[in-house]
């Protein structure tokens, strides 16, 4: 994309706007944590899809080693022995228990959480801090971002997202307060960006250190504005005012360690021109980021939204023009479950082009999968009734030797989707009392 | 335009403000109110919740946590609205008493339902008035861009780059439920050093690039006919028309790729290339098979977004004779062999042979759009569909650069930010740096700023001086403090309030507070010199100069940002941005008709404002505008050209909002019209009746077989035999039949699939309706009702928060007040900038 003078070589045209290129990882690229180390650390991703999924298709019959995968999962055959299909996990807090309507924008926000949100348009918004920023904040100060935000989907939306429930419940899956959710970014060049360093590199090194200094000049006057204020407002003003304050003792604590951390980070991949056109090209451009992300160690935990809860993307391309959600009301037709378990199927594969990528990237001694655990799924099952009891959820990885992949793992029903994450956050060192509604550590996840 | 405006404010009787306030109040204190009647209560109210609720939700099982025995007298229920409100919503779309429950007699529920309702609004009346509590608000993306723009004349729409905005109650103006995350402050810091660096030194050389667009269809269908079709080709599918951000102002590069085929002995073709509404640039190509042929130019274009079209003049000019389009070609056609035909024309794989010459040229000019039957072997399997190609498409457009870019600082941004008076770089004298930075300080803040605030900014430049900067450069590190201050990014109302203001005390906004609720909310913008002027001279909240500020600033070109914002969120346009119809149903549907459809709607609207229109015109008004583009999606002759113009729609069925392609693409699914969606968007937006939401595990009405197996009505109508359903789907969907005349991107059509549309329809009350415009008549007739919708929403984006029980008294109140005006649009707006939520706010105990 970038032209030398006026010529304009042909081959890096882009199709589309702001379409990019495919991006083969360098060879030159090495992991930025202590280099020597056997073991990289563990990372954490959560991969979430919406709309639930068709179950019967996505469910194998037996269970343990050998069973056979379905229709879903069948993309996922070259990682059969990384990932443990578990059944029978359930998120009780996105029913209505009184509420009404509103299991999408439920579903999105207790996927992380475990909680039940506050049935609200606007004022008072509440739900539960989500499982990756406990995590983000157990380990702030490790990597250069506590973790990082993705998403397939423009947040941009118009009017109610989903009935009486405010579009914070939909647009983000990751929330670092009960009230603040932490919104996806959803511009590939902005994750790169972010990761990367904006900063014009041509600078001399005197310039960029008195600009870093102007940086943190005003940043504490900031501060010092904010804490006087603070006293004199109201407590709804005084949660606004104290995102703001939160938000800049955080970068002033990535500027200090980002000048502790003199070495440049080289990404390996070029810096994405934008949206690329073609949704899986979208994807699997976001899925490079992360493992771009975890191999330079810019972060440990990541989340990333295919797509909204209630999602009305058309897939044209594999012969799904209609919307999604209102699809995925397929009233028990066939033909309508047909294009649900196809946008399912489509899903998946692009999954393992994910996990593909983990795979094939070296991390310590081993590869980047084998230190990562990614959870992949939905807090939906039927999306026709809306039901968030036995949901597809699949663990990839092998969480740095923790996780024993490669099953299919019954659990009792309704036990909760948070005992998976109280597990998972134990293997990275991190031990909560509780999230949500979780009752103690998921069993099984190691043992064979 | 302004004109009208300008005498309707003057002659509007003058009323002091504190009738709005002054009417409110005293009612809440002499208004005359009887005791709540117990006796109903009791005999009535209690037994029929005592049969239906109690088992429940009792003081045991508390079913949701809520205890209704606990209510022992009338008096008890208003006390608690928040918990009846919620029953008599649940009672009423039948989720309470949840099924298998018996559903309670219909009468019954009425009677008790009224009466809760009634006590509510006695409640109501005896309670106080409550301008309500705004939250802090963030400056959302628009508002951010359109500041910086304003503070500092650098246009670079820094926010584009941010998160997305949450929104509530239909808004993203909403304060609580702006949330600031870290990686937003940090693109806060960003933006401030571009934007400031850019104002002062100039934008920073940007590396050119090139970005491709090609169009989604591979082979455009034909024109419909090749004696009237659009001569500038923009409106037909083989062209290619872009919206592109222009980084800087500088020379582009733009190559167009050509492809298709012309038949043999046909004039050369034109090429033509647009930006915005101009033709820049021309091009002859000749040949038969234009596949490869790549034209190209350069031009200078300035930053910002442009349209960018290419498109082929008269492209069916100047073919061959046989064709009989107009002008035909004087050139010999060229005798060629065909496989299987001879001498037959070069009529492609499918199409059937070419008419005789002799024939009259009108029927042959038919020939090329009929789908053929292949007389050779077909290239494609049967329904291939394969035409003639009678002319080429545009197979890609490359824009790259920019290149040699202005690099210098506009003399605007630096007149606004060097207040001093010194432009030139090191003319600046002492004291200079307090002078600039208390002038942006006080700008950026909105209000009076004091020493210490200009005492700690100097302080900052001066540091900065220390560690090596330049005299500008160090104003411009102050400057970057002053944009990411609390004070600047958030509109805080209650700062300067004493600390020890009383819980639901009333408290007067100041005159700055005032100044900034009134440009957010007309312009989505900092206030301007003049606005702050009148609030630092307290005079604003004074009618005359309220009235003359409102009617100043609605007449500003800034005012377009309340059609983009407000109109784009109530109207749900916004939404077309992402609307992905299905391409092979609407194959019509690209970028540009897209762009058409949303600026129709926005020139409506600020037509509407600008010409200080009654409110009612949105449901039936016989004009709009429209290009040629949307003219012939429309079928309306005489509109040429990309630029938009006014035009009368009467002898059309198009005629107001309800028929603006835009509204009834977004109320549409990709695949098929749907009338619930239709008819939701109605009652929410028009009526101002929001259909409840579906109870629970009652799967939302669908209508995916349209036009297949029954009619879509019958299904309906079977849908609706169950009570729950029927409820809300009686008064949904005989609006949204109304609009099935209109497909689902707003083309007109008298049949669906193979059934005729009947867009008749009968309303809960009885009123019935033959088509769209005895609809129409009767919506008119329901004014107060859409003046009362409009309110609410204006109230709601205006304010930042959604709309209480205790703001309905206030409501009712500016709907009755602009009725004397037949709801023009700026009485609306005079009424809600000095009712009482717009010009207090409620006491708040501090946690200090």
């Amino acid at each position: 994309m970038i032209i030398t003078g006026k010529h304009l070589p042909r081959r890096t045209f882009l199709r589309g706007v702001g379409a990019a290129i495919a991006l083969p990882m360098l060879d030159a690229m090495r992991p930025a944590f202590a280099a020597g180390t056997a073991a990289g650390p563990v990372r954490l991703a959560f991969t979430y899809i919406p709309n639930g999924a068709t179950m019967k298709e996505w469910t194998p019959t037996a269970f343990g080693k050998d069973y056979a995968l379905t229709r879903i999962l069948k993309p996922l055959e070259p990682f059969r022995n990384d990932f443990n299909i578990l059944t029978g996990l359930a998120h009780k807090n996105a029913n209505a228990l009184g509420d009404g309507g509103g299991d999408h924008a439920r579903a999105g926000a207790c996927f992380l959480t475990g909680v039940h949100p506050k049935k609200t348009d606007g004022a008072d918004i509440s739900v539960g801090i989500s499982t990756d920023q406990i995590v983000a904040q157990a380990l702030s100060g490790k990597t250069r971002f506590a973790s990082l935000e993705l998403g397939c989907e423009d947040t941009r939306t118009v009017g109610n997202c989903d009935t009486g429930y405010s579009c914070a419940y939909t647009n983000s899956i990751s929330w670092r307060s009960e009230s603040t959710p932490l919104p996806p970014e959803t511009n590939p060049r902005m994750v790169f960006e972010r990761l990367f360093g904006a900063e014009d590199l041509s600078l001399d090194p005197e310039t960029r250190a008195r600009r870093q200094a102007s940086r943190r000049s005003i940043l504490d006057m900031a501060r010092g504005q904010t804490e006087r204020i603070m006293g004199k407002l109201g407590p709804a003003d005084q949660r606004k005012i104290d995102e703001y304050l939160t938000a800049v003792r955080e970068i002033e604590k990535r500027i200090e360690s980002a000048e502790n951390q003199q070495k440049q980070v080289n990404p390996g991949m070029e810096k994405p021109a934008g949206v690329p056109m073609e949704f899986s090209e979208y994807l699997k451009l976001m899925f490079d980021l992360q493992v771009v992300a975890f191999q330079t160690d810019m972060t440990r935990v990541a989340t990333l939204m295919v797509g909204r809860e209630g999602s009305v993307r058309t897939y044209p391309e594999i012969g799904v023009p209609d919307p999604h959600h209102p699809t995925s009301h397929h009233r028990n037709l066939a033909e309508q479950i047909e294009k649900i378990t196809k946008i399912n199927v489509f899903h998946a594969g692009l999954f393992a082009y994910f996990l593909g990528k983990l795979k094939a990237t070296k991390d310590g001694d081993g590869t980047l999968l084998d230190n990562s655990m990614i959870v992949y799924g939905s807090a939906i099952a039927d999306g026709n009734r809306h039901t968030h009891e036995d949901l597809p959820i699949l663990v990839a990885g092998r969480g740095g030797g923790k996780l024993q992949p490669g099953r299919h793992i019954q659990y009792a029903t309704e036990t909760p989707v948070t005992n998976l994450y109280l597990s998972l956050l134990d293997h990275m060192g991190v031990q909560p009392e509780k999230i949500g509604d979780s009752t103690g550590k998921l069993s099984y996840l190691a043992e064979l | 335009m302004v004109n009208r405006l300008t005498k309707l404010l003057r002659f509007t009787p003058v009323v002091p403000l504190v009738w709005v306030l002054g009417q409110v109040i005293s009612s809440g204190q002499t208004a005359p109110a009887k005791p709540p009647s117990d006796t109903a209560f009791q005999k009535e109210v209690r037994p029929f919740l005592t049969n239906t609720c109690f088992g429940c939700h009792n003081a045991k099982v508390r079913s949701a946590g809520i205890d209704l025995q606990a209510f022992t007298t009338a008096e008890s229920i208003a006390k608690d609205a928040g918990t009846w409100e919620l029953a008599v919503r649940k009672m009423r779309s039948g989720e309470m008493p949840p099924p298998p429950l018996p559903r309670p007699k219909a009468e019954d529920l009425a009677t008790v339902t009224d009466w809760i309702e009634q006590e509510f609004e006695r409640a109501d009346r005896l309670a106080g008035p409550n301008p309500g509590r705004v939250t802090a608000r963030r400056l959302n993306r628009a508002e951010y861009n359109n500041t910086i723009r304003d503070l500092l004349g650098v246009d670079f729409r820094p926010a584009d780059d941010f998160p997305q905005d949450d929104s509530g109650y239909g808004f993203d103006t909403i304060g609580d439920v702006l949330s600031l995350p870290p990686v937003l402050l940090e693109k806060y810091l960003t933006a401030a050093e571009t934007a400031v660096r850019t104002a002062l030194f100039g934008p920073a050389a940007i590396k050119p690039t090139m970005i491709r667009y090609q169009p989604h269809l591979r082979r455009p269908p034909p024109p419909p006919s090749l004696t009237d079709y659009d001569f500038t080709g923009l409106s037909l599918p083989s062209a290619l028309s872009t919206k592109h951000r222009f980084p800087a102002d500088a020379e582009y590069v733009f190559k167009i790729q050509l492809n298709g085929q012309r038949p043999g002995g046909s004039e050369p073709l034109k090429v033509a290339a647009w930006i915005d509404a101009e033709q820049v640039k021309t091009f002859e190509v000749d040949g038969a098979d234009l596949e490869g042929m790549t034209v190209e130019f350069k031009s200078k274009v300035t930053a910002g977004d442009h349209l960018v079209s290419v498109s082929f003049l008269k492209q069916f000019h100047g073919l061959p004779t046989r064709f009989g389009g107009p002008e035909p070609s004087k050139r010999p056609e060229p005798a060629r062999r065909f496989p299987g035909g001879g001498g037959a024309p070069p009529a492609a794989a499918g199409a059937k042979p070419p008419a005789d010459p002799a024939k009259p040229p009108v029927e042959a000019a038919k020939l090329p759009i009929e789908p053929a039957k292949p007389a050779v072997a077909p290239a494609k399997p049967a329904g291939g569909n394969r035409q003639v190609s009678l002319a080429g498409r545009v197979n890609a457009l490359d824009i790259g650069g920019p290149f040699e870019p202005v690099l210098a600082p506009s003399q605007v941004s630096r007149k606004k930010i060097l207040v001093c008076g010194h432009l030139e770089p090191g003319a600046h004298v002492e004291g200079c740096d307090r002078k600039i930075l208390s002038a942006m300080a006080r700008r950026a803040y909105r209000r009076a700023i004091t020493r210490a605030e200009v005492d700690e900014l100097v302080a900052i430049a001066a540091k900065a001086r220390q560690r090596g900067e330049n005299y500008e450069e160090s104003v411009a590190v102050a400057l970057q403090g002053i944009l990411i201050s609390p004070h600047f990014l958030f509109r805080i109302e209650r700062a300067s309030a004493p600390t020890s203001t009383a819980n639901n005390a009333l408290i007067p906004i100041s005159n700055f507070e005032l100044a900034s609720r009134l440009s957010y909310f007309l312009w989505s913008s900092t206030p301007d010199d003049e606005l702050l002027h009148v609030a630092e001279r307290g005079t604003l909240k004074q009618p005359a100069v309220l009235r003359a500020q409102l009617r100043r600033m609605l007449a500003d070109d800034k005012a377009r940002a309340l059609v983009e914002n407000f109109g784009g969120q109530w109207l749900q346009i916004r939404a077309l941005e992402s609307v992905k119809p299905d391409w092979e149903k609407f194959e019509q549907f690209d970028d540009y008709l897209r762009e058409s459809m949303r600026r129709e709607t926005e020139l409506f609207l600020q037509d509407l404002i600008r010409n200080d229109r009654s409110v009612t015109d949105l449901l039936d008004a016989k004009y709009t505008y429209l290009n040629e583009r949307l003219a012939r999606f429309y079928d309306i002759k005489g509109v040429e050209g990309q630029g938009f113009r006014k035009v009368d729609l009467t002898g059309t069925p198009r005629g107001g909002l309800l028929t603006h392609a835009s509204v009834l693409t977004v109320s549409s699914y990709a695949t098929r019209t749907s009338p619930v969606l239709r008819g939701k968007w109605i009652l929410e937006n028009i009526l101002n009746a929001p259909p409840p939401p579906a109870p629970p595990d009652v799967p939302a009405l669908e209508d995916a077989t349209v036009g297949t197996t029954a009619t879509l009505r019958e299904q309906m109508e079977k849908h609706r035999s169950n009570a729950v359903c029927a409820s809300c789907h009686s008064r949904m969907d005989p609006l949204g039949f109304a609009l099935e005349n209109f497909d689902a991107i707003g083309a007109w059509r008298d049949k669906d699939g193979k059934f005729p549309i009947d867009s008749s329809g009968k309303l809960p009350d009885g009123r019935s309706f033959k088509n769209l415009d005895e609809l129409k008549v009767i919506l008119r007739a329901d004014k107060e009702e859409l003046a009362t919708a409009v309110t609410e929403k204006l109230m709601i984006f205006g304010l930042g928060r959604g709309m209480e029980r205790y703001d309905r008294r206030t409501i009712k109140e500016i709907v009755k007040r602009s009725s004397s005006t037949d709801y023009k649009f700026s009485s609306i707006l005079y009424e809600i900038v000095r009712s009482m939520p717009f010009q207090m706010r409620k006491g708040e105990k501090s946690r200090t």
